[in-house]
């Protein structure tokens, strides 16, 4: 469903990725992990088209997307949950979420808010609340639910469980599940390298811009050395 | 107590112009991060509009339309030619932009048209009174009202219900994570262009239906107060925009009535600014939006 | 380290003369085939020159944009007006002249210093609120001034006769006054960019959060720097008034603050040749302009603004820094007279203050990026700081440093408590930083950057031994490209120049965040030696926050490792690397 290719993108003066390859079938959930600066969130804002790449591909079931504006990648039924939700605080709830369905026609937005509520139930009961006054828990569900009002066939998260308590953690992680139930394709940048990669199909470890390690999740979570590729420190 | 309503409904009529102009000018620094000092340009095309259709002997209806739908266009337009461009530029840079485009159309006006002012004929029926016990109503003063109050409520619906409006609000907060949602960035720009230019339209209304003249100057007149009484309120925030508008517009008459009666007219606008200055010296950031922090 | 102010002061009025001559001779050709029009725009010119030059100063080297400026100008033609015009004229439009100012007349250089110190005066309070707030409320607060100001000169009768003005001041005989005057305002620009306090002011310009981090008031900066423009400013408003003869406030209005605004910027605010360049500019191509809409049409006066708006228009959207951008004869002549300077012998001052953080809470909102954090670096130690992403590493820097407030907590450096200090009275105590996202002065060279942290450490911590620049400099391998502006450089060089630009502020300890983000293994090898070096040469202990586990085992003698806001591990690099807490704390537990 999803093919990077020798991705390279810069930021500022930095080289953030280098080269980076990458793919995602349909129907899987890829994770994707490695320390912090490693342009984890760079390659996701970029395969988005938030960024654009100074050179290399994306291909979106075959099309080459590459440098397009992320409105039209939403178009193409790809929804990027960013790192921090970036939800809209001054919005309710509601709000949120029509604004998330804008490319969709009005019968279906309405369905999807439908969908969306039952899904969501603890987002139910803040439906008319300003966002801003959501607890971290319901704020990254709304991202989520936010992202699935274009009705996505691939789904980029980012660090969805950052600063969420333990219990949480398992929500969120039971929602991507979920999604891949749904008939979903979910590529996600976790902080719980560990936790990401036994319940994903593949991953992948990014380290400074390039891709340190791949395979499947479950092997790639038993490995002695994955701290080592983690942090780069040979033993 | 009649000084009192009188200068209630004088000040309300001349905030409501300012709050209409403040207005538009918070929309389009919530979407583009600029102060807009080409935005009571927007007036000037209306009255020139008004005073061309005016020599063919045309409805005032009629004329109130064209100021409108004039100033909308000439919105979307300026955008389109000019501030597109510097769009991811610093503000100041796009501050002096829009000087550049105030400047140019002082200049345009006057060869285009004429230095001269020119007066148009006015809805003399606007201008009927009627007394209500010792107070004195124009119908244009009952007209400034219904109006604002109107607009204001559209607006207020349009922002909260429709999902232009909500997108607008969600661009102002976090431009990307809209585009994220599959908003257009040009589109919510133009948009937010397009309504900044209606209101500014309908304050243009309300002006030129006091006073009908078109010269090359007009908007300067009312740039000034705008650009404050948006900036008292917080860039970006619409309610404190209309309540810096009305207030600016209150402050004036009021203090012009109480000041000792020996003080000039014109003093008051002195005052006014002082006043500005010493609440900038307070609160940098106006009344109502607070300043967010930025990343080390 | 810095030039000796004879070479400073001479170098100042060497750009100066190289530009007046230019505009001499330019002048004397455009006079030579003309009437006494030609002469009236040069005598223009130069007014204009003079206006523009005291808006650079301030806006030019703060980056803070001014409207009001002006008000000052008309404030001093006021005054020269009113102590210059002979007693009888004065009279006849002042009959009720408050203060017994119907009976002063003074001659013109009293006049003009009378202009300035009026203009001064009424600036210095102004000055205190703008240098307070900064960005756009600081533009917003001069454009209530220049309109406070109009409103006051309009109506005040007594003093100012109103709308009408005041004419009758004594013309000054040639131009020969007028071109000094041009001159003396250029050869204040010029110095003022040569004084520390003028480098300072560049700094606030370029980051203002970098420059606190030097120890730079911002407050102090941009006060001198607008108190410099003021006395230029009023220099210009009463040479103008002795020009013209007269004055009224339509000289002053909104409009022609703009065009001294444009003037400035579309030459390039940043540099006094730039200015220059711009006054010249817009000055003809409005007289052009002028010209060609009066002939045939009904009085257009504004024909000139087409060519105005046009030409800012124009600048905006295809050079915003200005025509010249940052290309400057001052800046030029700076490089020519460089002398070599031998290397100081210096030897690493003793340093014993441990930098101590104890118990720091931090809470935003709801949320706790510190829950009771602390750490302790000896001097000369170097610790290093990890953790997964969240554990607050930035936030204790922050805390540290003094760009966050801290609940409760205590910071230290020996005896000396930090826990309340702002930024700039932290580095002035002895701790520099660098930061994750690189805050150079990116318009400056390399040379720059690092000299101004030098001034700092001259100003603010003059027990410390004289900083070598230039050694520092080659330490940083960046000698080749010491006259560059910081964003030619490529990434890990500017990293690198970040570096040394926070050695040079002499420090007790060097907090570094993230300094091999985004550098590729070898890079990070090389920091290591970098740092190493860096922190040696200057007796620095060293504080590094980085996620290259490589580089903090290879420069730390201890490593400390932070997780959602608590210290979980300490120990030695090797320690830590083989802690199964570490590994859990970056990798998570297993489901």
């Amino acid at each position: 469903m999803l093919e990077v290719d020798g991705l390279t993108t810069r930021y500022g003066a930095i080289t953030a990725l280098h080269a980076v390859s990458l793919r995602v079938d349909a129907g899987e959930i890829v994770a994707l992990v490695g320390p912090n600066g490693a342009g984890k969130t760079t390659l996701l804002n970029t395969v988005a088209g938030l960024l654009r790449p100074a050179s290399g591909t994306v291909r979106l079931n075959g099309d080459d997307v590459t440098g397009r504006d992320p409105a039209a990648l939403v178009r193409a039924r790809l929804a990027l949950v960013p790192e921090r939700r970036r939800i809209f605080r001054d919005l309710t709830v509601e709000e949120n979420l029509r604004l998330a369905g804008i490319t969709a026609s009005k019968a279906d937005r309405r369905r999807r808010l439908d969908e969306v509520r039952e899904l969501f139930g603890v987002l139910a009961n803040r439906w008319t609340t300003s966002a801003g006054y959501l607890s971290g828990g319901e704020a990254q569900q709304l991202a989520v639910a936010r992202a699935l009002m274009s009705d996505p066939r691939l789904l980029l998260l980012d660090e969805p469980t950052l600063g969420l308590a333990p219990g949480l953690v398992d929500t969120i992680f039971e929602l991507l599940v979920e999604l891949r139930q749904q008939g979903r394709t979910v590529l996600v940048v976790e902080q719980n390298a560990r936790r990401a990669l036994q319940l994903a199909d593949r991953g992948y470890v990014l380290r400074t811009g390039r891709v340190v390690a791949e395979g499947r999740g479950a092997d790639l979570a038993e490995r002695a050395d994955l701290f080592a590729a983690f942090v780069g420190v040979g033993e | 107590m009649t000084t009192l309503l009188q200068n209630l409904v004088d000040g309300f009529g001349r905030g409501s112009t300012y709050a209409l102009l403040a207005l538009g000018i918070s929309l389009i620094f919530g979407v583009m991060h600029l102060v807009n000092f080409a935005h009571a340009e927007l007036i000037t095309v209306g009255a020139y509009v008004a005073y061309g259709l005016s020599t063919r002997d045309v409805n005032w209806w009629v004329l109130i339309v064209a100021i409108v739908v004039s100033s909308v266009v000439a919105s979307i337009a300026i955008e389109r030619v000019a501030f597109r461009w510097v769009r991811n530029a610093s503000p100041f840079t796009m501050l002096l932009t829009s000087f550049a485009i105030e400047r140019l159309s002082h200049a345009l006006w006057q060869v285009l048209v004429s230095p001269k002012k020119k007066s148009f004929p006015g809805p003399g029926w606007a201008f009927d009174t009627w007394k209500l016990g010792s107070v004195r109503f124009e119908i244009m003063d009952l007209l400034t009202i219904a109006i604002t109050i109107g607009v204001l409520t559209l607006t207020a619906l349009v922002f909260r219900r429709t999902l232009f409006g909500i997108a607008v609000r969600g661009a102002a907060e976090d431009f990307d994570a809209a585009r994220l949602m599959g908003v257009r960035a040009n589109r919510v720009i133009s948009g937010a262009f397009a309504y900044a230019g209606f209101l500014a339209g309908v304050a243009a209304v309300l002006i030129l239906m006091r006073s009908p003249t078109a010269e090359p100057t007009l908007g300067a007149d009312w740039l000034l107060k705008a650009v404050v009484a948006a900036i008292i309120g917080g860039l970006g925030s619409f309610s404190g925009a209309v309540v810096g508008g009305l207030a600016l517009g209150l402050a004036e008459v009021f203090l012009r009535s109480y000041l000792p009666d020996g003080t000039p007219q014109r003093l008051t606008d002195a005052f006014v600014f002082g006043l500005i200055a010493l609440l900038f010296i307070a609160r940098p950031s106006g009344l109502f939006k607070v300043a967010t922090a930025e990343r080390v | 380290m810095t030039d000796p102010w004879w070479l400073r002061v001479a170098r100042s009025a060497a750009a100066t003369a190289i530009l007046s001559i230019a505009l001499f001779v330019a002048a004397v050709v455009y006079t030579s085939t003309g009437g006494s029009a030609r002469e009236l725009l040069v005598k223009e010119l130069l007014v204009n020159l003079m206006l523009v030059l005291g808006l650079q100063v301030f806006m030019g080297n703060t980056g803070i944009l001014s409207f009001g400026h002006l008000a000052f100008a008309q404030v001093a033609a006021y005054a020269v007006a009113i102590c210059a015009i002979p007693v009888a004229t004065k009279a006849q439009q002042l009959p009720d002249l408050p203060f017994g100012l119907g009976d002063v007349h003074f001659g013109p250089l009293a006049a003009t210093l009378i202009g300035v110190l009026v203009a001064l005066a009424l600036g210095a309070v102004v000055g205190i609120a703008v240098a307070r707030t900064g960005g756009l409320a600081a533009a917003m607060i001069t454009l209530a001034v220049l309109f406070v100001v109009d409103q006051v000169v309009k109506n005040w009768q007594e003093l100012t006769k109103g709308a009408g003005g005041l004419s009758g001041v004594p013309i000054l005989r040639g131009t020969v006054w007028l071109w000094l005057a041009a001159a003396l305002a250029m050869f204040v620009a010029n110095w003022f960019g040569e004084t520390r306090a003028g480098r300072f002011a560049v700094a606030t310009r370029e980051d203002e959060i970098a420059a606190p981090s030097l120890g730079i008031g911002m407050f102090g900066a941009r006060l001198t720097a607008w108190t410099v423009s003021i006395v230029v400013i009023g220099l210009a408003g009463s040479l103008r008034v002795q020009t013209i003869g007269s004055t009224n406030p339509r000289q002053y209005t909104l409009d022609a603050a703009v065009l001294v605004l444009a003037m400035l910027v579309v030459g390039g605010m940043r540099t006094v040749t730039g200015a220059v360049v711009g006054t010249a500019i817009i000055t003809v191509g409005n007289e052009t302009f002028r010209q060609l809409g009066d002939p045939q049409r009904l009085d257009i006066e504004r024909f000139p603004d087409l060519f105005l708006g046009g030409a800012l228009l124009l600048v905006m959207l295809v050079r915003p820094g200005g025509l010249l951008g940052d290309v400057d004869l001052a800046g030029w002549l700076r490089r020519a007279t460089r002398r070599p300077r031998p290397a100081a012998e210096r030897a690493a001052p003793a340093r014993s203050a441990a930098l101590v953080a104890e118990d720091v809470e931090v809470r935003f909102g709801g949320f706790t990026a510190l829950d009771g954090a602390g750490l302790r670096v000896q001097p000369g130690e170097v610790i290093g700081l990890i953790g997964p992403n969240g554990a607050g590493k930035t936030t204790l820097f922050n805390v540290v440093t003094g760009l966050v407030e801290s609940q409760s907590g205590v910071v230290r450096l020996g005896e000396h408590d930090l826990s309340r200090s702002r930024p700039h009275e932290v580095a002035r105590a002895g701790l520099a930083r660098t930061f994750q996202n690189l805050r150079l002065f990116a318009n400056l060279s390399v040379r720059e950057n690092v000299t101004i942290a030098a001034l700092a450490a001259g100003r603010y911590r003059r027990d410390e031994p004289p900083v070598d620049v230039d050694g520092l400099i080659a330490a940083a391998g960046l000698t080749e490209w010491a006259d560059r502006q910081a964003r030619t450089l490529d990434y890990g060089n500017q990293r690198r120049l970040e570096l040394a630009r926070a050695a040079a502020l002499s420090p007790e300890f060097l907090l570094l965040d993230e300094p091999t983000s985004g550098m590729s293994d070898d890079e990070s090898a090389a920091m290591v030696a970098q740092v190493r070096t860096t922190a040696a040469s200057v007796g620095a202990g060293v504080l590094v926050i980085d996620h290259d586990l490589a580089f903090i085992t290879r420069i730390s003698d201890h490593v400390v490792v932070l997780s959602e806001g608590v210290v979980i591990a300490e120990g030695t690099p090797d320690e830590v690397r083989r802690s199964p807490a570490v590994a859990a704390a970056y990798l998570g537990t297993h489901a």
